[in-house]
């Protein structure tokens, strides 16, 4: 208690000597005759109401801080480090982590899986939002309606509702694991536990492989290139794309044949419960992502769709005096100008469906805040582990809107 | 408008260091209310409010904190569970019950006299510790297994044991699965955050039996991923297992593997020795009136006992040999008739068992009493 008054002693103690210090500096700068006393004198009040707001904030904080530093002591509470050595004893569905690791490779683990959230969840959400915003708007009155179905939907109930109605959805449409769903002649595997895929398995000249596809992706790259300039000069027809496309696959299947078949494609079984072959996705994970993917398409739709009614109309009406199509006329004219004003929203979006992401430890997928909730449970300490989880969310925060920035930026100078 | 700006920055100025000069004057005060009370209750008025709470730890120091700091609250902070059948669940009008549950009641009834007395906050098990280090609750009587790195590491002070359980494994009756060295590669639920998680790991790594843990956060999930099949096997403390069982609709059987000792009883945080005894004292009440055959029934039969260990149990006057009629005191803190305030109001152990956990068809085992070959033994009430 006395160390704290001393503190806010200080704190007054600063604040006395600042504003008298200002007051000097008045009254050695000027004559005085009618200048205001220094307490009705807005240059020094100004300063002083600053440091008297930095002040109160720094002892609340101050007290709180004391207050923690009480009751950890009180009990005996480590607040070092240490514990990240320890063996975890946890395990992640699906994840080779041994029970026996560090903590800190389960919290490795954790923000992978949490990175695996987001890096498929937001394309995906950009893409079904855009299509909704893009058919709200629609002159087909039955899409039109559906989309704004969709939209109050799913922007109108708690996000964690969302997943857990999309795994319970997951849960009991596909079957269990002992009579597993086998559609396309056994080359998938559905249950209510894992999905399979079909996947290649590299043979023998596979490294080789991989370089020819290096080489194809640079070589259309270039074609793209030049097709784009062709184009820029002299206005012949680019069809860059399926210039790019065509150079890519031409080489890739050449190279294919060439070295005998350098890969195979396995399908996924189930023998004696073990999968063998293919790859499978965890279901929570799917039902995670299509839940948190579902609930911001909507959020994106109303931001696309309020952009594109912010292109002034005039825009529109040109395109249809140089008679476009529709097709070309939200290509070439309509959604160039609208993403760059739903830009800075999406980076909003985006942000939330990160942080959404920390409800997925609720149906069972083990992502970073579903670690750490665990970690919890078995003796590890929480204001530690805590503070990581900020880090982790703030990191993961930062750098989505440091790219969604430069992104931002680019398309600022683009434009005009 | 440059003089109104002024004039706003001026008034905020004004205020701010009213503010502050305000923030000193309190802190100040709060200094000189703690120096003149040392031990009295009064101080422990303000510890429920949280501002206060360092305050409150300066107090337990010199005093023994939280068993004043319940009493002047007139209720029992307890942290529970309200998804187990028979340990702690909570019905459609928002009440509590369980052998847990009972348990909460049992130290109301010891410390405030008075069993409904009682806050039971539900808690999934990754939140029981933080929320017991943080002094939120008074006591956590929620299915919790006695470890030394709980002990150790969580801060946390174990009592009286009032449930000695072992983890098991439920299968569906019709899976083919006989014992856990069946499981093999079969996908396992399990409650995020429990030493059931690490047993699971620990036994089935070392006799080297692969399987995928699905660890949810709350057996509301669980349950239904459990009879979708998307697991195979459930593991949970084999009481769990016999409780959650009778409620599914489900044919189930439970393996005969039970591959740890899970000692459950009530918790309180470090650092408060007298509120433990309390706490520890109350509980093994139960286990004694058992032992001495007194129920909720029948309690007032023993008010003529001749029995001078019953007589002192119950906070009955013995005769000092002189003629004088005088009541033991063991100095616990509690009041002299807590025992009897716990069996007229909650029952004994048995009691307790049978009402809360014999409807899940579930024996007492090793929770009988010591003289009837279980693990129920306490020292004694003198």
């Amino acid at each position: 208690m006395l160390e704290r008054l001393l503190r806010l002693a200080i704190i007054l103690g600063i604040f006395a000597v600042l504003y008298i210090a200002f007051w000097k500096v008045r009254s050695s700068s000027r004559n005085d005759a009618d200048e205001p006393p220094p307490w009705r004198d807005s240059r020094v009040l100004v300063v002083a109401a600053q440091v008297a707001a930095l002040g109160l904030i720094w002892s609340a904080a101050d007290y709180l801080w004391a207050n923690f530093r009480a009751r950890t002591a009180d009990i005996g509470l480590e607040l070092d480090f240490g514990f990240l050595d320890q063996p975890s004893g946890i395990s992640i569905a699906d994840n080779p982590l041994n029970s026996n690791a560090a903590i800190r490779e389960a919290l490795i683990q954790g923000v992978k899986n949490t990175f695996l959230v987001i890096i498929i969840g937001i394309p995906l959400a950009l893409i079904l939002g855009t299509l909704i915003g893009i058919a709200r708007l629609s002159t087909n009155w039955l899409l039109s309606k559906i989309a704004t179905a969709y939209v109050e939907f799913f922007r109108n109930i708690p996000v964690l509702l969302v997943i857990v109605l999309t795994w319970t959805i997951f849960l009991n449409a596909f079957p269990p694991v002992r009579i597993s769903w086998l559609p396309f002649g056994e080359t998938f595997i559905f249950n209510n536990l894992r999905f399979g895929f079909p996947s290649i398995v590299g043979g023998t000249n596979f490294g080789t492989f991989q370089i020819i596809v290096a080489l194809a992706l640079i070589a259309s790259a270039a074609v793209w290139v030049w097709r784009s300039r062709l184009f820029d000069r002299s206005g012949t027809p680019h069809h860059r794309v399926l210039y790019g496309l065509g150079t890519f696959v031409a080489i890739s299947v050449a190279g294919f044949i060439a070295l005998g078949g350098p890969f195979d494609i396995t399908t996924p079984e189930i023998i004696d419960r073990v999968y063998v072959g293919g790859v499978t996705m965890i279901m929570p994970y799917a039902a995670v992502m299509l839940g948190l993917v579902l609930y911001t398409a909507s959020h994106i739709a109303e931001i696309v769709r309020g952009s594109i009614l912010s292109v002034a109309k005039g825009q529109v009406e040109a395109g249809n005096a140089l008679a476009l199509n529709s097709f070309q006329r939200y290509r070439f004219v309509i959604l160039p100008q609208a993403f760059r004003v739903a830009f800075p929203p999406l980076i909003n979006q985006f942000l939330n469906y990160t942080k959404n992401s920390s409800l997925a430890f609720a149906v069972g997928f083990a992502e970073i805040t579903g670690v750490i909730q665990n970690l919890f449970g078995q003796s590890r300490p929480a204001p530690q582990l805590l503070l990581i989880l900020m880090i982790v969310y703030l990191v993961f925060s930062l750098v989505l809107s440091a790219i969604g920035n430069l992104i931002n930026k680019r398309l600022q100078i683009v434009g005009r | 408008m440059i003089r109104r700006g002024n004039a706003l920055k001026r008034t905020a100025g004004v205020v701010m260091a009213l503010g502050l000069v305000a923030t000193a004057c309190s802190s100040s005060s709060d200094g000189d209310a703690d120096s003149n009370t040392g031990d009295s209750v009064a101080t422990e008025d303000t510890a429920a409010d949280t501002a206060a709470d360092t305050d409150d730890v300066e107090v337990t120091q010199s005093s023994g904190g939280r068993l004043a700091t319940v009493q002047a609250a007139g209720v029992l902070e307890c942290g529970g569970n309200d998804t187990l059948p028979g340990f702690g669940i909570i019905d459609a009008d928002g009440n509590f019950s369980g052998f847990d549950v009972d348990f909460c009641k049992v130290i109301a009834a010891a410390v405030l006299g008075d069993s409904e007395a009682v806050n039971v906050t539900p808690l999934v098990a990754a939140q029981r510790f933080p929320t017991l280090q943080s002094g939120e609750i008074d006591v956590l009587i929620r299915n919790t297994t006695w470890t030394a790195s709980r002990d150790g590491a969580e801060q946390a002070n174990f009592l009286q044991t009032t449930f000695f359980d072992g983890q098991g494994f439920m299968v569906r009756a019709d899976s083919g699965i006989a014992s856990i060295a069946d499981a093999s590669n079969t996908t396992i639920c399990v409650l995020t955050g429990t030493t059931t998680l690490l047993n699971l790991n620990a036994v089935l790594g070392d006799r080297g039996i692969p399987f995928t843990a699905l660890e949810f956060e709350s057996n509301d999930e669980l349950q239904p991923a459990f009879v979708a099949e998307q697991c195979e096997v459930w593991t949970s403390d084999a009481s769990q297992l016999a409780a959650f069982a009778a409620n599914l609709d489900v044919e189930t059987s439970i393996l005969p593997d039970i591959i740890s000792k899970e000692p459950l009883g009530p918790v309180v945080a470090d650092g408060d020795t007298e509120w433990a005894q309390v706490v520890n004292w109350a509980v093994m009440a139960t286990i004694q009136a058992e032992e001495f055959g007194i129920t909720s029934e029948n309690i007032g039969s023993f008010a003529d006992s001749e029995d001078s260990g019953i007589r002192r149990f119950l906070g009955l006057a013995i005769d000092d040999g002189d003629g004088n009629q005088v009541i033991a005191e063991v100095g616990l803190g509690l009041p002299t008739d807590f025992a009897s305030n716990i069996i007229s109001q909650v029952g004994n152990y048995g009691e307790i068992f049978e009402r809360n956990l014999a409807p899940l068809s579930l024996s007492r085992g090793p929770n009988a009493l010591w003289t009837d070959g279980g693990l129920m033994y306490v020292p004694p009430f003198r």
